[in-house]
């Protein structure tokens, strides 16, 4: 039981951290805190489902699902917020609530309503056996995805000049650009590695759910914000350490709480993120930048 | 140009004046205006939307031959409630405004009642789309009418084939967040119970919640194993529930209402084999519901997704059959009519208002998923003797 429990925890934890990325590598560099994550996320979990519809095979759904998000997230950076560079937070973050809602509507109306099931393939909703208990292998690829995906992001922005790049644009931006480096790149290449995580986190997400729905982005998305500020707004660390950290509470309080309290859930997680932030205001593994929303 | 600009202006002048008598001569005592508060996006939409196609379809029809009670033309306003209470409130507050005169809400009790507070001191009578909850009517008043067979008549139901089936041990798994996923499992419950069963455990879930797995541990650790998993949950929770709960091993078959008998739940396919759910009717060879479905195809393009489109039509015929009763189209004789509706043949059967509390007597039919079809187990009306009180 315990170590199923924690198995749990630590499957939702990854997908939370990688959302949490998605939105800590945007907000690093341009100060925006992208409220159309999550939209990121249906168009991602469409796209699987109409690569499968016309017949590809699943990996290669997959992988233009996942190339979707990531594309569509330059093309959102390219329309949306790129005339509004320079522009005050607030103003980007007003730009990303309209874009998605817009988006939120688009899906509705041009879609559907309702829910689409997406059939996972059969052995995703297998089980494995050790000893005495069993690990099912939806969230076993849930750990190693998200896994994978922290790994191959630490490795880009450590060894290439882009990553570099980034690190250095998210400590000053103004300095990199006077060495010559094209903002533009630089942000577009964050927004590509945003739209990259939330076609990975749709992924596992719509594994774990088995429906894409118009509005499927807004609980991954709150959950990505309040991660990303238990864990320091704009730094990439606190972003992972708040995922795991809100998964693995989440995880506990429903296995643990009686069926009475459950319901209360939510309120605790919240009442628990207050308490983080009064003890470290700046979050668990502050930003070398402090910037604040 | 002044000249000019003095000629646009009687122009407009005359438009608009045309435009005023025009609007006049429709407002005519002849016409009725039936305002529909209803979800065409958010959560609701999957609801509302197939029950409104329904109920549009009938006042066209009647509307063809007269309109209610052969005489009062229909005229449906419908705006959005974006499956929100508060903008329920508002858009039936614009429709009242509007001359409403019935009263159309959402899919849900919440919504419904908002709704309903404002239609309760006009007396205009009003009726949810297929909300459920049997404490939605007494909530709101004597104006306020379910139509769709109620979550305690429903759960008693699948109760008493859970029953018959040889089930002896549930697990309740409710959310709080709406009164239809937080009561219909425990009207089950209390059947169960009453019938010989046992709830051996109860499990809670937040709408929109992503992951299941803490939940289905505690299920997979039950010490007492239940052989059933009773829920209310819908879409997208019940997609996610059954995927990590077939995920995590567990074969125990799961049972809900109506809310899961849904094109989405259907293209699940395999993973929902076995589930047993209710709907308001079921077309057999030459019923009058399988005529309705072939003259809605007809209409709409395409088939009906699910019962909420009959039950829609069925309002219609309800309405024009009190209207008919009443004889005028007068709010308070109109909602008389209805609350002394006594076994009024619609499309799936026998519909009864008289004697209730506003929730119709109706039959159930009991369906199960198997091979994503949704196939007919029996057709059933509860002993009223056992629906548990709301």
């Amino acid at each position: 039981m315990v170590a199923q429990q924690i198995i749990n925890a630590v499957s939702l934890g990854g997908v939370y951290a990688l959302l949490a990325l998605g939105l800590a590598i945007v907000f690093s560099i341009v100060g925006l805190i992208n409220f159309a994550h999550g939209e990121l996320m249906t168009l991602s979990g469409y796209a699987l489902l109409a690569s499968l519809v016309l017949g590809l095979p699943f990996p290669v759904a997959v992988l233009v699902a996942v190339t979707c998000g990531a594309l569509a997230a330059v093309a959102m950076e390219r329309i949306a917020f790129r005339p509004m560079r320079g522009a005050s937070v607030t103003s980007l973050l007003l730009t990303s609530f309209a874009v998605s809602s817009l988006l939120k509507v688009v899906f509705q109306n041009g879609i559907s309503a309702r829910p689409q099931a997406v059939a996972m393939p059969g052995w995703m909703t297998g089980a494995f056996s050790f000893g005495d208990f069993t690990i099912g292998v939806g969230p076993s690829i849930s750990i190693v995805v998200s896994a994978l995906a922290l790994i191959a992001l630490e490795v880009f922005l450590r060894r290439s000049v882009t990553g570099t790049a980034m690190r250095a644009a998210a400590e000053d931006f103004d300095v990199v650009r006077l060495m010559g480096i094209p903002a533009s790149r630089i942000i577009a290449t964050a927004f590509l590695l945003s739209g990259l995580l939330a076609g990975l986190a749709a992924m596992l997400w719509v594994a774990q759910r088995a429906s894409v729905d118009p509005l499927m982005g807004f609980t991954p998305v709150l959950k990505a914000f309040i991660a990303a500020v238990v864990g320091g707004l704009g730094s990439l660390p606190g972003a992972v350490a708040g995922g795991f950290l809100l998964g693995i509470i989440e995880v506990l309080l429903q296995a643990t709480l009686p069926a009475t309290i459950a319901p209360y859930r939510d309120a605790i997680v919240l009442s628990g993120v207050i308490a983080v932030l009064l003890l470290r205001p700046q979050g668990l593994i502050p930003a070398v930048r402090v910037q604040r929303s | 140009m002044p000249s000019l600009y003095r000629l646009r202006r009687a122009a407009l002048c005359a438009a608009v004046s045309g435009a005023t008598i025009a609007v006049v001569s429709t407002a005519s005592a002849e016409e009725i205006i039936i305002g529909a508060a209803t979800a065409q996006t958010g959560v609701l939409a999957p609801y509302d939307q197939p029950a409104l196609a329904g109920l549009r379809m009938a006042l066209d029809e009647l509307n063809a031959k007269g309109g209610l009670g052969g005489k009062y033309t229909v005229k449906l306003m419908i705006k959005d409630t974006r499956s929100d209470t508060a903008q329920t409130a508002t858009v039936a507050q614009e429709l009242i405004d509007a001359g409403a005169k019935i009263m159309i809400t959402p899919c849900d009790a919440d919504p419904s009642i908002s709704a309903g507070q404002l239609t309760q001191p006009l007396g205009i009578p009003t009726l949810t789309l297929c909300g459920s909850a049997p404490v939605l009517t007494g909530a709101v008043g004597d104006v306020m009418f379910g139509t769709y067979p109620a979550d305690n008549v429903q759960a008693t139901a699948v109760a008493d084939f859970a029953v018959s089936e040889g089930k002896k041990k549930v697990f309740l798994l409710t959310s709080p967040d709406t009164t239809y996923t937080a009561n219909l499992p425990e009207y089950f419950g209390k059947v169960f119970e009453k019938k010989g069963g046992a709830v051996v455990g109860r499990g809670t879930f937040t709408m929109g919640q992503p992951d299941f797995s803490a939940e289905i541990t505690n299920i997979k650790g039950l010490a007492d194993k239940p052989d059933l998993i009773m829920t209310a949950a819908y879409e997208p929770d019940f997609p996610a529930f059954i995927q990590q709960l077939r995920g995590a091993g567990v074969t125990i078959p799961v049972y809900g209402a109506d809310a899961i008998g849904t094109p989405t739940i259907k293209a699940l396919g395999k993973l929902v084999d076995g589930v047993v759910y209710t709907a308001a009717g079921y077309a057999e060879p030459g019923s009058k519901l399988e005529a309705f479905n072939a003259a809605f195809t007809k209409y709409a393009g395409h088939a009906p997704e699910s019962t909420y489109e009959v039950n829609g039509y069925e309002i219609g015929l309800i309405l024009d059959q009190a209207v008919k009763t009443a004889g005028t189209d007068d709010p308070k004789a109109v909602r008389d009519a209805i609350a002394n509706l006594k076994d009024f043949e619609g499309i799936t059967g026998k519909i009864t208002y008289a004697g209730t509390n506003r929730m119709p007597l109706r039959p159930v039919a009991l369906m199960r998923y198997d091979g994503g079809e949704g196939k007919h187990v029996e057709t059933l009306i509860p002993d009223a003797a056992d629906v548990p009180a709301p």
